[in-house]
């Protein structure tokens, strides 16, 4: 067998009384040529040693003393200068150690060969060869590390990303750039190809907060060569998430989708996402805003949903018959009887089962407010379309638009969401063993500074007690040091992006040297730097484009459907079920009857699913009687002279 | 606008063996009797509408007499009332369940009443400013049914129907008539109507602020007296019928004088009593009738008395009561046996609740059903229907 011939070292380990070496870093020099650039990886050869580590700042020298001796070199004119002779220059790194081998004792790092990291290197350096070796491998891709010509995968540990020992993903970066979104699209083709079966099922939810971004992952999207080749190297194939459904709500007229996905070709697994007054009821808190947070307001939300909603609820003095609220419209019947009640009672009437009329007048505009400022996501007939709990499925993902949604709206989307999410995960009743929710713009729902809300308290606990449940954060912002410090502190992983330079000088940056921070502020696309608690220092690496469409290219090619007037609008979702139903005599069945009628019909018909559509839909919506004018009429006469049979 | 709504008036209902002197059942006369007296309160009162809300007859092909009174009286009410409107609603008793047999009621369309027994018809009376969706008993019944909305501009809408609300009925199901279409409460949306006239259940019932269950004019059931003891537990003196006045919203409740009495005695506990006690009790008992027992309609439950003792009975007191009644109903409720015979371990023979629970854990059911879950419904309904027998 012919012997491979050594590789020469590209460089040699310096150190001075200034610059000495220390166990965690290290200075070398390198030729002038040399491919070694920030973020490289090394490896240090000495006789019984072996360093790895990575190059975090970089220095040139030659052999002047001040810049003036190159002015004076050069007779003052930068235009005339050609050096008499090449100047002397040295290229000096430092290196932040990423592993020693052997571990023990920790020694400062000897003067050694400096040589670039081959693929070995890299999982050694990186401590992947203690997941990533044997038969039950938690390694998921998660780009590769380039440098010098080589391109070496990086592994993430899945019991370190997914749990169990620690969980949840924070990614950071300046917006525009779709590195948070498409970082996050790869992650999960990386997960859903690469998590191992030991550690059960998981699925995705993803929270789209603006535009289209994350409703066409079930579409291809364009790949280049260079995408394809990292796709291959990681041993991953290429292709959008087979088992897709996007959740939205409605606009205000119940039947077009608030949703920028409602191109015809894609509504096979678009669906609505529609609540009743019970699931709004359990996240009431949502609604109040600070001022309202009082005992007061909620005892009686307390009191509501324990006593009054859902049940038969009788107060003989409001009225005789029981209260029975399943819907809003119930709802606001039971407070107009409350409110009816206090009048009668005039003076001292102020007092209702201890509630003060005020508070119960803020609960009840509150949770009108919602209904009525969230009409397509808040229904008032009682029909329900929601996420299909207990069903979810392994390898799944869910996306839950919320763009178009009024701002109070999205926090109650999020915080039923994710509660239910965790009684279920808690209860094992889910589908799955693990559910991945990503959600955007942290900056916006979990502020380290504003006020304390709902959905900020909901991400908190996610992020401390998720991992425990199987229940994992993915996260993006822009500005990572203006998210509650508990909500990324908590993510074992941190991705960067390319990043502001006003945010690099923030102090939770100032471990990253000063060279670290100018290829963060320059990253090109499609280039991370990541944080993992197996990783003992930053490591940059490269993705490729999500293998799913883009937002902006979805919409190019399945251009939203135009909103319709109504009786269309309901012949396109019963088209939707049946492509063989007439649009014409679905728009003369509708004709003239009630809107919410026919909304109500419609959303049972899309809830039941039935094999015939249209005669489902046509047996909700019921038969229009047409009226028929009446006359006063006399009878026949006569009769009247035939005996009473019982008289 | 003043609505009057009647329903379920079963012309024709025959029950037990009394006849009148013309020979005819002595109750399908009472019933015909009360019909007539309320014409006569219709004709005293003017309503300017009024409805009928189903079963006019208690069967599809009533006795010949019952459908001449009926034509006479609905003419009567015609010739008395020509600016009223009369409607008359089809309900599942008087609807055949062949539709080539045809419903009698369209006879009635000739005595000058709008009649309507098929397909739900929406009937304006422009002069009266007022509209009513009529739904009978097979409009319901059909795969679509009529969509329970108002229409036009009539101030007055008025839905008629004839249905059971679903939850309405008492749990016991005592008074309960069977084969009606189930809606539920929802589907009136009462809040859309100015009235909502309903037939079927027997009692008079507000379902909620706008529907009403008129009840019928008489005990034309085979369990008058649960039909009476629904009465008295929500607060009724007896039967009767509605007037609404559908401006003001108000509803008057107009009672009807009956011509028997349904009583239920307080039952007798045989446990540990003798012949000759028992014999006064029952003596006793039907003597404290209100204004005598005689053509009156009663009921003496005897509870756990032995088969010996029961036959050593006073049958010759028993036979005079029930030749003096026009119903009289000695149910002799014998003790719960003990014998060797039967399936429970101890060779005690299986109580209800035992057979139904064996039942229930045998019986092949839907792999999606909890069997526990089903098991527990059975009983909780068998403990509803026995817990008032038991009470009573």
């Amino acid at each position: 067998m012919k012997q491979q011939a050594p590789i020469p070292p590209i460089g040699r380990v310096v150190a001075t009384e200034q610059k000495p070496s220390t166990p965690h870093q290290f200075y070398f020099w390198t030729a002038r040529s040399s491919p070694i650039g920030i973020g490289a990886i090394v490896r240090v050869d000495s006789d019984e040693r072996v360093i790895h580590g990575v190059v975090t700042d970089g220095f040139a020298y030659s052999d002047l003393e001040t810049p003036l001796d190159a002015v004076i070199g050069a007779e003052g004119d930068p235009a005339g200068l050609i050096d008499p002779t090449a100047r002397s220059e040295i290229r000096l790194y430092l290196a932040a150690v990423l592993r020693h081998h052997p571990e023990e004792p920790l020694q400062p790092v000897p003067l050694g060969a400096v040589h670039l990291a081959t693929d070995a290197d890299v999982t050694v350096a990186l401590r992947m060869d203690s997941f990533t070796d044997g038969e039950e491998s938690t390694g998921i891709p998660v780009g590769v590390y380039a440098g010098g010509g080589l391109e070496a995968p990086v592994y993430l540990d899945a019991d370190f990303l997914v749990g169990p020992e620690a969980a949840h993903l924070n990614i950071t970066g300046v917006s525009g750039l779709a590195t948070k979104t498409s970082a996050v699209e790869f992650l999960l083709t990386s997960i859903f190809q690469t998590f191992p079966t030991q550690k059960g099922s998981v699925a995705a939810l993803c929270f789209n907060v603006k535009g289209p971004d994350l409703c066409f992952l079930d579409q291809a999207g364009s790949l280049e060569e260079t995408d394809r080749n990292i796709y291959d190297r990681l041993g991953l194939v290429p292709e959008p998430f087979a088992a897709f459904q996007c959740y939205a709500p409605y606009k205000a007229d119940g039947v077009n989708l608030n949703t920028l996905r409602t191109h015809p070709d894609l509504e096979g697994n678009t669906r609505p996402l529609v609540w009743g007054l019970r699931q709004v009821l359990d996240y009431a808190e949502v609604l109040l805003n600070r001022d309202d947070i009082d005992a007061k307001a909620g005892a009686f939300i307390d009191f509501l949903a324990e006593r009054v909603v859902g049940q038969e609820f009788r107060d003989d003095s409001l009225r005789a018959k029981p209260f029975r609220v399943e819907t809003f419209a119930d709802l606001e019947e039971f407070f107009r009887a409350i409110f009816d009640w206090m009048e009668a009672l005039n003076r001292g009437g102020e007092i209702w089962r201890t509630h003060h009329i005020a508070t119960i007048r803020k609960v009840r505009n509150r949770l009108g407010n919602i209904s009525t400022r969230s009409k397509g996501l808040v229904t008032d007939d009682g029909e329900v379309h929601d996420l299909p709990w207990g069903e979810f499925t392994d390898r799944a993902v869910y996306t839950v638009d919320v763009a178009g949604l009024d701002p109070l709206a999205q926090d109650l989307v999020f915080a039923r969401v994710v509660s239910v999410l965790k009684e279920q995960l808690e209860r094992r009743t889910l589908g799955v063993d693990h559910v991945i929710v990503f959600v955007d713009e942290l900056n916006k729902y979990a502020p380290s500074d504003g006020p304390e809300t709902y959905v900020r308290k909901m991400l908190l606990d996610l992020s401390e007690r998720g991992r425990y449940l199987g229940l994992v954060l993915f996260s993006a912002q822009q500005f990572r040091s203006q998210v509650h410090r508990r909500v990324v502190g908590n993510a074992g992983t941190a991705l960067f992006g390319r990043m502001d330079n006003d945010e690099l000088t923030m102090g939770g940056y100032s471990t990253l040297s000063a060279a670290i921070k100018a290829k963060l502020a320059t990253l090109p696309k499609g280039e991370l730097m990541i944080r993992h608690p197996h990783f003992t220092q930053p490591i940059f690496v490269r993705f490729p484009r999500p293998a799913v469409l883009t937002g902006r290219d979805g919409v190019q090619r399945f251009p939203p459907s135009p909103d319709l007037p109504f009786p269309d609008a309901v012949a396109r979702v019963l088209r939707g079920m049946d492509s063989t139903l007439s649009t014409e005599e679905i728009r003369d069945l509708v004709a003239g009857r009630r809107a919410e009628d026919v909304r109500r019909s419609l959303h049972a018909t899309q809830r039941s699913r039935p094999d015939d559509p249209m005669a489902y839909f046509r047996a909700c919506l019921g038969r229009a009687v047409v009226a028929e004018s009446r006359d006063m009429r006399r009878g026949i006469p006569g009769v009247r002279s035939a005996p009473d049979p019982y008289a | 606008m003043r609505l009057a709504h009647l329903a379920d008036t079963h012309l024709g209902f025959r029950q037990y063996h009394r006849q009148t002197a013309a020979g005819l059942n002595q109750r399908e006369a009472d019933v015909a009797n009360v019909f007539r007296h309320t014409v006569d309160t219709l004709v005293a009162e003017q309503p300017d509408a009024i409805i009928i809300a189903g079963d006019v007859f208690h069967t599809v092909r009533p006795p010949n007499a019952a459908i001449v009174f009926a034509f006479q009286q609905l003419h009567r009410l015609r010739e008395a009332l020509p600016k009223s409107a009369i409607i008359v609603v089809g309900g599942n008793h008087d609807t055949p369940r062949s539709a080539e047999s045809g419903s009698i009621l369209r006879l009635f369309s000739a005595a000058g009443v709008d009649v309507v027994a098929e397909e739900a018809q929406r009937l304006v009376y422009p002069a009266l400013d007022l509209s009513v969706l009529v739904v009978p008993h097979q409009a319901l019944m059909g795969d679509v049914r009529p969509a329970l909305e108002p229409d036009g501009t009539a101030q007055h809408q008025v839905l008629a129907l004839h249905g059971e609300i679903a939850g309405t009925f008492p749990s016991d199901h005592a008074a309960m008539e069977y084969g009606g279409a189930v809606l539920t409460e929802g589907d009136l949306q009462s809040e859309r109507w100015s009235y909502v006239a309903l037939g079927h259940y027997h009692v008079m019932h507000q379902v909620n602020e706008r529907a009403w269950y008129a009840g019928a004019l008489e005990y034309v059931t085979t369990n008058p007296w649960g039909e009476r003891r629904d009465e008295v537990a929500r607060g009724l003196p007896g039967k009767g019928w509605l007037l609404a006045d559908l401006v003001s919203g108000e509803v008057e409740r107009r009672w009807v004088e009956q011509p028997r009495q349904v009583h239920d005695l307080p039952p007798i506990d045989a446990v540990g009593r003798s012949v000759a006690e028992i014999d006064r009790l029952l003596r006793a008992q039907l003597e404290a009738v209100p204004g005598g027992y005689a053509e009156q309609i009663i009921r003496q439950v005897v509870a756990e008395i032995p088969r010996h003792i029961a036959r050593d009975l006073d049958h010759a007191f028993i036979r005079q009561a029930k030749a003096g009644a026009l119903h009289y109903r000695l149910d002799l409720r014998r003790p719960a046996p003990t014998g060797p015979i039967g399936l429970a371990p101890g060779g005690r023979r299986q109580t209800l609740p035992e057979l139904l629970e064996d039942y229930l854990r045998r019986r092949p059911l839907p792999a999606e059903l909890d069997r526990d879950a089903v098991v527990a419904a059975g009983q909780a309904l068998l403990n509803a229907v026995r817990q008032p027998v038991e009470e009573a």
